[in-house]
């Protein structure tokens, strides 16, 4: 029995291998593709496709697994988004499962600096009431096979990659201080390495109740009750109707265009808005004639200058609709776009600092007393995971999740780690996403699915906390507007321009010409070397509207993979 | 032929043993300090307290904390989370640590390469700090992983310095251990 385990993780390892290496030819496929940040669940997904399961299960497949792989960005502790695409009807749907705060919240005097590692920063997880809803809504195969990759991987383990060994080793004191998540990352003390097997036979028995009963495994009875009483005794206030009568939200995605594509991505208080605004803004400027902003210092400082102001008009207004109004028409509509691209200096940084940007005023809102001086601690890290999927049929799925930081709260009880979601509000008075009681926290996730005369064309997106919009913009006008085909687009050198940041950051690979004549323009820059993970790990399907083939990409900046068949 | 890899695997075998660090060269107090800002060094502080050696460490150390140091520990790898939370770039880390080699040299405080990154301190920009401390060391203790391709070995040989490789983070103490008994 030993034996096998040990044939079995000598099997993934070279798994591993073969896959890395087969990255360097774009994968593509007509019966389905699948994209995720590990191997281990995109071969999940495969396997849930090859046996009759359409895209939802087969994302619902990826998005259990990957929490268990790739442990330190998601996980059933967390909470997400999925856009969901249905191409024989046309429909698309959009599930917010990012949870929310607890009823309690206000009474903690939560501290993003303090509290952050410890139980008091646990939002209620919306991980599993997200998946099993996308499950009961439109699956077709049993929750318990869809779980099966996962359960065996928490079961059986799976040998430590080098993006995971990477990030425990820079985590160490995070991950180190809580006995049950040192018990999953550390041996006596020290850090998992590269090949090291970790093994969450604890997390295993909670996936198996989840598949035998659906959300009611996690949400309520046994183990619900020794997760909120481990919270509380802990210092954390989430309570049993908390976790009880948690619901993701259904519905629509927000719809946009850009240049002829229709746009489905995450609806409030995830962020498509604001990569609709930053599309519908550049949609006024010919960058395919101004050439590729690695190349053009113009091309450049026209798309860091729309990017900090969509970045500075969602500080101001985007928040959880439930409780502010936000004028989501306005924002996403082709006019303001226009209004907010007109105020671009062309020849420089205007105003001279990015910290000087001006929020615009979409509905004449009342800005007096609003405070968006305190960056959101959202910006940092570049956690989280993406998964897109597309099936025979071309029905698609965009789905990001999350723990909030790198391996969230670090806090892990009966094996499931939990999220930090409380680190995502805002504390400073009055502004959008000011910390409430039950209240969703804004958040930078964007699954987005577009579509070209109602087929997928690419479905996308990204983990990186606040640089995922910054990235899909980039990201989507490299295939659109300079036709570089998934994997090009995706190993594209990258930038970071928001309004809460003394630094334009970007990677080594563009020019240096063009850094030095950004740096003329007005332009502080802050280069990083070669691709790095801080600007996400994006996860990518194109459609070839003319053959119907699939081509599926996964950031090298990450671990991840792309398969098709 | 069998023979014959025998004798090669014999020889290596010899070679391997007679230059791992020899003990009794070195002394205490010890400095422990980064070249790149990773969170390794608080690993080898661990190992140091476990080992009950003393040692002070100071991350960004400057020439003024070699003030009575007998042996400087550096623990090399870039980790850009680490020089974001120092607020320093990788240009500034490596100047930092190439006065610091300097001063450490005139002073004559032996340097000690501990290297127990494995493949994630291994490339990029981590190699850089590699080779700026190997290149200054007296020996040094490196764990296996980061030395698959021989680079630290090749490190070991052209420089003339002994290197001991363990498999694991754990195994880093007792050699680094041995070196003060």
């Amino acid at each position: 029995m030993k034996n096998l385990k040990i044939y079995f993780i000598i099997l993934l390892s070279v798994l591993f291998s073969l896959d890395v290496a087969a990255q360097s030819i774009t994968p593509s496929g007509k019966n389905g593709m699948v994209a995720t940040a590990h191997p281990l669940a995109t071969e999940a997904a495969l396997e849930i496709l090859k046996s009759g399961g359409n895209a939802i299960d087969a994302a619902v497949a990826a998005a259990f697994t990957i929490g268990v792989v790739e442990p330190d960005g998601s996980g059933i502790g967390g909470g997400g988004g999925m856009v969901i695409y249905l191409k024989e009807t046309g429909e698309s749907f959009f599930i917010n499962y990012y949870g929310r705060s607890s009823e309690n919240a206000l009474s903690i005097g939560f501290d993003s600096k303090r509290d952050a590692r410890t139980t008091k920063a646990i939002g209620v997880p919306g991980t599993v009431g997200g998946l099993t809803m996308a499950h009961k809504k439109f699956g077709t195969l049993p929750l318990e096979k869809i779980m099966e990759p996962a359960i065996r991987y928490a079961s059986n383990g799976f040998p430590v990659d080098k993006t995971l060994a990477g990030l425990i080793l820079d985590h160490i004191e995070t991950v180190g201080a809580d006995p049950g998540t040192a018990a999953i990352f550390t041996d006596d003390g020290f850090p998992k390495m590269e090949g090291d097997i970790i093994v969450q036979k604890e997390l295993a028995e909670v996936l198996r109740t989840i598949a035998k009963k659906g959300r009611n495994g996690f949400y309520r009875g046994h183990y619900a009750n020794q997760f909120i009483e481990t919270i509380q005794e802990r210092g954390g206030v989430l309570t049993k109707k908390d976790f009880a009568t948690y619901k993701p939200k259904f519905g629509e995605p927000l719809k946009g265009t850009y240049r002829g594509h229709d746009i489905l991505a995450a609806n409030l208080p995830e962020s498509g808005i604001t990569l609709i605004q930053g599309l519908n803004m550049i949609e006024n400027y010919d960058l395919r004639s101004s050439g590729h902003f690695s190349e053009s210092a113009k091309t450049f400082h026209m798309m860091a200058e729309t990017s900090k102001i969509m970045y500075a008009d969602r500080f101001e207004y985007v928040g959880d609709p439930d409780f502010i109004d936000v004028p989501v028409d306005v924002l996403i509509s082709k006019e303001y776009a226009r209004s907010r691209y007109n105020i671009i200096n062309p020849d420089k940084l205007d105003p001279p600092t990015y910290r000087e940007t001006i929020a615009g005023d979409p509905f004449g809102f009342n800005k007096s007393g609003m405070d968006v001086s305190v960056p959101d601690l959202e910006m940092q890290g570049g956690h989280t995971t993406h998964l897109s999927v597309v099936d025979k049929d071309g029905n698609a799925v965009a789905l990001t999740q999350t723990l909030g930081l790198f391996f969230g709260s670090a806090q892990a009880i009966s094996g499931v780690l939990f999220n930090c979601s409380m680190t995502n509000y805002s504390y400073s008075s009055k502004t959008a996403n000011i910390l409430d009681n039950g209240k969703q926290c804004r958040s930078s996730i964007t699954p987005t699915i577009l579509l070209k005369d109602r087929n997928p064309f690419l479905v996308i997106g990204s983990p990186g906390a606040g640089r995922i919009i910054g990235t899909l913009f980039e990201l989507i006008i490299n295939v659109i507007d300079f036709d570089m085909d998934v994997a090009k687009a995706n190993l594209a050198p990258r930038f970071y321009c928001i309004k809460h940041d003394d630094f334009l950051h970007m990677e080594s690979g563009i020019k240096p010409e063009v850094r030095t004549e950004l740096e003329k323009m007005g332009h502080t820059i802050k280069v990083y070397e070669g691709i790095d993970l801080f600007f996400g790990g994006a996860q990518m399907i194109y459609v070839d509207p003319e053959t119907g083939i699939y081509y599926g990409s996964a950031d090298r900046r990450r671990g991840g993979i792309a398969k098709g068949y | 032929m069998k023979k014959e890899s025998l004798t090669i695997a014999i020889l290596l075998a010899v070679i391997v043993s007679t230059s791992t660090i020899k003990a009794q060269m070195y002394e205490q107090p010890i400095l422990i300090s980064s070249a790149g800002q990773s969170a390794d060094v608080k690993l080898v502080k661990m190992l140091a307290q476990r080992q009950q050696l003393e040692a002070n460490t100071v991350l960004m150390a400057k020439a003024s904390d070699l003030e009575g140091i007998k042996t400087l520990l550096i623990v090399p790898g870039f980790s850009s989370k680490g020089l974001g939370a120092a607020g320093v770039s990788q240009q500034e880390e490596y100047d930092r640590v190439e006065a610091l080699i300097k001063v450490a040299k005139d002073l004559k405080i032996p340097i000690i390469t501990v290297h127990i990154g494995g493949n994630v301190r291994r490339k990029g920009q981590s190699d850089a700090f590699n080779t700026l401390i190997a290149d200054n060391s007296k020996g040094m203790i490196v764990v296996r992983q980061a030395d698959e391709d021989g680079f630290f070995s090749d490190l070991a040989k052209k420089n003339n310095i002994p290197l001991t490789l363990v498999d694991k983070i754990v195994e880093v103490g007792e050699p680094m251990g041995n070196l003060f008994k």
